[in-house]
C-alpha cells in the first residue's frame, strides 16, 4: 500500500493543533510533525494557517506533499481544508492511535469536556458532555491560574504537591472563582486550592464516565490531558466512587489527539475515495 | 451585483419583521393592498393579478420574544402560530390589508379564526385546497374558489376581478420566477460549494416580501454571480433536508448543518415558493395554449370570471393554476396524496440528486411533517439510504445536539458508508 501523507487541524477555543502523519495502512502510521499554536485573541483562520505551516516545517514537508487536509473543531477557520470530521470522531481515533486498546475517551478542552465510549474501530458508541457552565474546562483553570499568579505548566505539579484539597464549588465557574478569592484571603496554600479545583472537575468527569458506562482504559485527550494534577484526581475520583476500576492514561501527544485523529481519518477517507476510482465523489470535483 | 451584496440585501429584508419593504411598495403604489399569505401554499399569481402585493408570512423566527402569542395556543402546538399572533398584536403586520390561510393543518385553520377576532376590519380568507386530486372534482372546486379569491382581493384594491389576460400575465411572471429558481437549484445540485444553504434560503425569503419581478431579477443576478465564484470544493456528504416546509428553522441551524460537513443539495424550506414544478403556462415558449396541455380540462366555470376560455388569448389561466395544483405540485406532506407515493418520490429525489442521505428536520409538534416521517423512513431504509432525524422550533437557539447529530452522520457516511 502506497504511503499517504495527510494532515489534521484541530481548531479549539484556546489553541489550534496541527498534525501531519504518514500512513501505509492502519497498522503502520508515523507522526511526521505536530504543532500547537495558542489563539491569544488572534483570528483563528490565521492561526490555523500558522499552525499548519509550522507542522509542515516540523515534518520537513511542504503543503504540496500533503494529500488531504481535514479540519476538526471549529473547521470553518480552515479555509484550505479538503474535509471536516466531527470532534468526537477525531478524538476517538486519536485516542486509539495513542493508546491501542483504549475503550473510553475523556476529551478535556478549553470550553467543554466530553466523555465517550468507543469500540475497537474507534467508533463512538456513547457520549456525554459537560453542561454549558465553564467550571469543568481548561479555560476555567487558565483563569484561576492567572488570578493566583501561577504559570499554567506549574498547575499540575503544584496540585500534586498538596497533601489535601480545599473543597471548591463544582457547579458554577463564577461561584468557584468567588470560593477561590475567599480561600486566598483565608490563607489557604495555593497547592491546596488548585487541588480542590482539580478534585471538583475530576468528580464531575468521573460521574460522566460512569453515566456512559465507560470501561478502561480511559484516554485523556485535549489541552487538559497534560495537566498531571487533574489526571491524578480523575483516577482518585474513579477509585473512590465505588464503581468498577477504570485505568486512566494520558500520552505526551494527547493534546494533539483531535488533530491526529483528523489526519488519520483523512488517510482512511482518501483511500476509500481512491478505491472507488477517480470519478467518484470528491476526487472528481474541479479544484 | 456581487453575490455577497445580494445576500446582504436579502438578510436585511429577512430581519425586517415590520415589513418595511411592503410599506415602501404601498407608498409607491397608492391604493393597492398587500395581502399576507400563510404557509405552505397559496397561489401568489391570484393576488398579483388582483392588483395586490402577495406577502408570504413565515413566522417571527428567532427574532421575536413571544409574550402575547403564547396565550392563544396550548403548549403542544408548534411555534409558528404563536409568533404570527405576536407579530400581529404588536403591529408588525399593520402594513397588510388581508390574510389568506390555506388548509395546511388544523393549527393554521385555527389561526385564521384568531386573526378574524384580533384583526378586525381586515380581509381574512380561508383557502380550502382540494383533496380530490382529479381535475373534474378537486380541480373544478379549486378553480371556482380561485375565481372567488381573485374577485375578493380585487375588491380590496378597488378593482374589477382580474380577467384571463391579467391572470395569464401574472402567471407568466411567476413562471419566469420559477425558472430562475430552478436554474439556481441546478447550480446547487451541480456545484453546491458555490452556493451556501443560508444564502439560497435568504434569497428565497426575499421573495416573500418583494414583488415577483424584483425577486426574479435578484435570483437571476445571484445565480450569475455565484457561477464566477472561486470557491474550493470540499469533501462533504450531500444531503436532502425534509420536513421544514412551514415553520422555518433559524439561520443558525441551517449554517450548523453545512458546518457539520454536509452540502444541502435540496430542501423543502419555504416550499410554497417552489410549489409548482415547471411552468404553469407554456405560452411564452410557444408550446400552445393551456387548453392543449390537458386532454381533460378542468370542469367548472370557464374563461375566468368574464368569459369563455381562450377568449383573450390567455387560455384558461384559472384552470391552469388548478391543473398545476393537481398535477404539477411538489410532493409535500400538506398536500393530500391518495396513492402513497411520497416515499418513492423521496427515494427518487435522493437518487436523482446523488445525495448520500436525508436529514429529517421537522418543527416540534408539526403533525404533517412528523406523521409522514415513519413511512418516508421506511422507504429510505428499504432503499438503503441513511437518514437522521431531529426537531426544532423557529426560535431554537442551541445547536450543539444538531451539530453532533449532523457531524457524526456525515462522518459515518464518509468513513464507513457508501459515499
Amino acid at each position: 500500500m502506497a504511503d499517504l501523507v495527510t494532515a489534521g487541524i484541530d481548531v479549539g477555543t484556546g489553541a489550534v493543533k496541527a498534525a501531519i502523519v504518514c500512513s501505509t495502512g492502519v497498522a503502520k502510521t508515523t507522526v511526521l510533525g505536530t504543532h500547537r499554536e495558542r489563539l491569544l485573541r488572534r483570528d483563528p483562520g490565521r492561526v490555523a494557517e500558522l499552525a499548519y505551516e509550522r507542522a509542515c516545517q516540523a515534518a520537513g514537508l511542504t503543503r504540496k506533499d500533503v494529500a488531504y487536509v481535514a479540519s476538526t473543531g471549529d473547521g470553518d477557520a480552515v479555509a484550505f481544508r479538503d474535509g471536516h470530521f466531527y470532534g468526537m470522531t477525531t478524538h476517538a481515533r486519536g485516542a486509539t492511535f495513542l493508546l491501542p486498546g483504549a475503550r473510553s475517551v475523556a476529551d478535556l478542552g478549553a470550553l467543554h469536556a466530553r466523555v465517550m465510549v468507543i469500540d475497537e474501530q474507534s467508533r463512538v458508541r456513547a457520549s456525554r458532555m459537560t453542561s454549558q457552565c465553564a467550571s469543568g474546562t481548561g479555560q476555567f483553570i487558565e483563569n484561576i491560574a492567572r488570578y493566583l499568579g501561577i504559570r499554567l505548566e506549574d498547575v499540575g505539579p503544584l496540585s500534586r504537591s498538596a497533601t489535601r484539597a480545599e473543597v471548591c464549588s463544582g457547579i458554577c465557574a463564577v461561584l468557584a472563582e468567588t470560593d477561590v478569592i475567599n480561600m486566598v484571603s483565608r490563607g489557604i496554600p495555593l497547592s491546596e486550592i488548585i487541588r480542590g479545583i482539580h478534585e471538583s472537575i475530576a468528580q464531575r468527569l468521573a460521574k460522566l464516565l460512569r453515566m456512559v458506562r465507560a470501561a478502561g482504559p480511559v484516554v485523556l485527550t485535549g489541552g487538559l490531558a497534560a495537566d498531571v494534577g487533574l489526571s491524578a484526581e480523575i483516577e482518585r475520583a474513579l477509585d473512590e466512587d465505588g464503581g468498577p476500576k477504570i485505568e486512566v492514561a494520558a500520552h505526551p501527544l494527547s493534546v494533539q489527539a483531535g488533530a491526529l485523529g483528523a489526519a488519520l481519518w483523512s488517510a482512511h477517507r482518501l483511500r476509500r475515495l481512491q478505491a472507488r476510482g477517480p470519478d467518484a465523489g470528491y476526487l472528481s470535483t474541479p479544484t | 451585483m456581487e453575490a455577497e451584496a445580494i445576500v446582504r440585501r436579502c438578510e436585511a429584508l429577512y430581519a425586517d419583521l415590520s415589513l418595511g419593504s411592503v410599506r415602501e411598495w404601498k407608498a409607491a403604489h397608492p391604493g393597492r393592498p398587500a395581502v399576507g399569505l400563510l404557509p405552505v401554499y397559496v397561489p401568489r399569481e391570484i393576488v398579483h393579478a388582483a392588483g395586490a402585493l402577495p406577502v408570504s408570512l413565515l413566522g417571527g423566527g428567532d427574532q421575536i420574544d413571544i409574550v402575547k402569542g403564547d396565550a392563544s395556543f396550548q403548549s403542544y402546538i408548534c411555534h409558528l402560530p404563536r409568533s404570527m399572533v405576536e407579530l400581529s398584536l404588536t403591529g408588525r403586520l399593520d402594513a397588510l390589508d388581508g390574510f389568506v390561510f390555506p388548509s395546511t393543518c388544523d393549527v393554521i385553520r385555527n389561526l385564521s379564526g384568531i386573526f378574524q377576532m384580533t384583526t378586525r376590519g381586515k380581509y381574512i380568507r380561508y383557502l380550502d385546497l382540494p383533496q380530490a386530486m382529479d381535475e373534474g372534482t378537486g380541480g373544478a372546486f379549486y378553480r371556482r374558489d380561485l375565481v372567488a379569491l381573485a374577485a375578493e382581493i380585487a375588491r380590496l384594491a378597488g378593482r374589477e376581478a382580474p380577467g384571463d389576460e391579467a391572470l395569464a400575465e401574472s402567471i407568466r411572471r411567476y413562471d419566469r420566477n420559477r425558472r430562475a429558481i430552478a436554474a439556481l437549484w441546478a447550480v446547487r445540485a451541480g456545484a453546491p460549494w458555490l452556493v451556501a444553504l443560508d444564502e439560497t434560503y435568504l434569497l428565497m425569503r426575499a421573495g416573500a416580501v418583494l414583488p415577483v419581478e424584483a425577486h426574479t431579477e435578484l435570483v437571476e443576478a445571484y445565480t450569475a454571480a455565484v457561477a464566477g465564484r472561486a470557491r474550493k470544493p470540499e469533501d462533504r456528504i450531500r444531503v436532502v433536508v425534509v420536513g421544514a416546509f412551514c415553520e422555518q428553522p433559524p439561520l443558525g441551524l441551517l449554517r450548523t448543518l453545512e458546518r457539520s460537513g454536509c452540502y444541502v443539495v435540496d430542501d423543502d424550506l419555504f416550499l410554497g415558493a417552489r410549489w409548482v414544478e415547471g411552468d404553469v403556462l407554456a405560452l411564452e415558449e410557444g408550446r400552445g395554449s393551456v387548453a392543449e396541455e390537458s386532454a381533460a380540462p378542468v370542469d367548472g366555470p370557464k374563461g375566468g370570471p368574464h368569459g369563455p376560455p381562450g377568449s383573450d388569448g390567455g387560455g384558461d389561466p384559472y384552470g391552469a393554476l388548478a391543473r398545476a395544483y393537481i398535477g404539477k405540485s411538489l410532493v409535500a406532506s400538506t398536500r393530500y396524496q391518495p396513492d402513497g407515493r411520497r416515499g418513492e418520490d423521496l427515494v427518487r429525489r435522493v437518487r436523482a440528486l446523488k445525495a448520500d442521505g436525508v436529514v429529517f428536520a421537522a418543527p416540534s409538534f408539526c403533525d404533517p411533517a412528523l406523521l409522514d416521517q415513519p413511512p418516508l423512513q421506511k422507504s429510505l431504509s428499504e432503499a438503503n439510504i441513511p437518514f437522521i432525524t431531529f426537531k426544532y422550533a423557529e426560535n431554537t437557539g442551541q445547536f450543539q445536539s444538531i451539530r453532533e447529530q449532523a457531524g457524526t452522520f456525515s462522518d459515518s457516511i464518509k468513513l464507513w458508508g457508501e459515499a
